[in-house]
């Protein structure tokens, strides 16, 4: 296992990473967020012994914490792990898992950078500077979580808060996308 | 006007504004991107990538730091206003990923800062868990 931080500062992470014997890494510069179109958190990917990616962007969760809210029970995608990895066998066929990724639009990439500037320019104490890029940001890639999700505690937000529920909300109006495998139905 | 580079690092660079591009002398492209321009393209360590047209990325004297990014096949953004460019991944090392379904490298610090590479779990599976805070 890896674990991938899409966040600001080791600090907000620890508190998720105590106990966890796997390398936790942090990715300020949402470089996964870009290279593998990771749209929302969690998402999960498996790659093989190959170097291939065995399983492509999924939503998984360890325990059912959130069960209510997401739908997606942790069990299934655990026994598929399990099956992988003591088989080497992929839970879904193949033909659904080649093309399950959309590739990012060009204002999705361009989204990506203007979030980059802003986090940069927050980090450098202008938050005018920062709220400028973030909404920027925001209106180039409006239901992407890695963009307007990750702005709201950098902007002082709560990101469990009203914005973000509404957020939620304008994001199932516009279908739920997301860039990987469709949501398991339970 | 110093301009901060946001790519693979960050970095800091004398650069001249002119319009909307962001230019910088020759030999301080290193400096701003992390690639030298040679006359067989752009380079850094052993890879070089040829620039097809040179003209391209010239702007007077120096060089289009938007412009060298798109010679790389990396799209990029520009805030003038408050001096900072940021270059993205190679759309090319994307597409490997997403399209081709290829496990393409990256290297992140760990959370005392320690650089970890995909590569170091080669031969391996690796589940990788993408989370975060918020």
């Amino acid at each position: 296992m890896i674990g991938v931080a899409l966040d600001e500062h080791p600090d907000d992470v620890r508190e998720f990473a105590e106990g966890i014997s796997y390398p936790v890494l942090i990715d300020r510069e949402h470089v996964l967020s870009e290279l593998y179109a990771v749209s929302n958190v969690p998402t999960v990917l498996w790659i093989d012994e190959h170097e291939r990616i065995a399983r492509p962007n999924g939503v998984a969760f360890g325990v059912d914490m959130f069960v209510e809210l997401t739908g997606i029970p942790a069990e299934p995608h655990k026994q598929a792990v399990r099956d992988w990895v003591t088989r080497g066998v992929v839970d879904l066929p193949a033909e659904e898992l080649a093309g399950a990724v959309d590739d990012l639009s060009d204002a999705e990439v361009a989204a990506r950078l203007e979030f980059r500037i802003a986090a940069h320019l927050r980090r450098r104490g202008d938050d005018a500077g920062a709220a400028t890029h973030f909404a920027r940001a925001a209106e180039l890639a409006p239901y992407d979580f890695s963009v307007r999700r990750a702005a709201m505690p950098l902007q002082g937000e709560d990101p469990f808060g009203e914005k973000f529920f509404a957020l939620y909300e304008e994001w199932q109006a516009a279908g739920s996308p997301y860039h990987g495998l469709p949501r398991p139905t339970s | 006007m110093q301009v901060a580079v946001l790519s693979d690092e960050t970095r800091s660079v004398d650069a001249q504004v002119f319009g909307d591009r962001v230019v910088v002398s020759p030999g301080d492209l290193p400096d701003a991107i992390g690639w030298e321009l040679k006359p067989e393209g752009l380079c850094r360590d052993d890879v070089c990538v040829p620039v097809r047209d040179p003209s391209s990325i010239e702007a007077g004297d120096g060089i289009d730091l938007v412009a060298a990014a798109a010679a790389l096949g990396c799209p990029a953004a520009v805030s003038i206003e408050s001096g900072v460019v940021a270059i993205g991944q190679p759309a090319a090392t994307r597409k490997r990923a997403i399209e081709g379904m290829e496990a393409v490298p990256f290297t992140l610090p760990d959370l005392d800062g320690e650089l970890h590479s995909l590569d170091e779990w080669r031969g391996s599976k690796k589940l990788v868990h993408v989370f975060a805070s918020w």
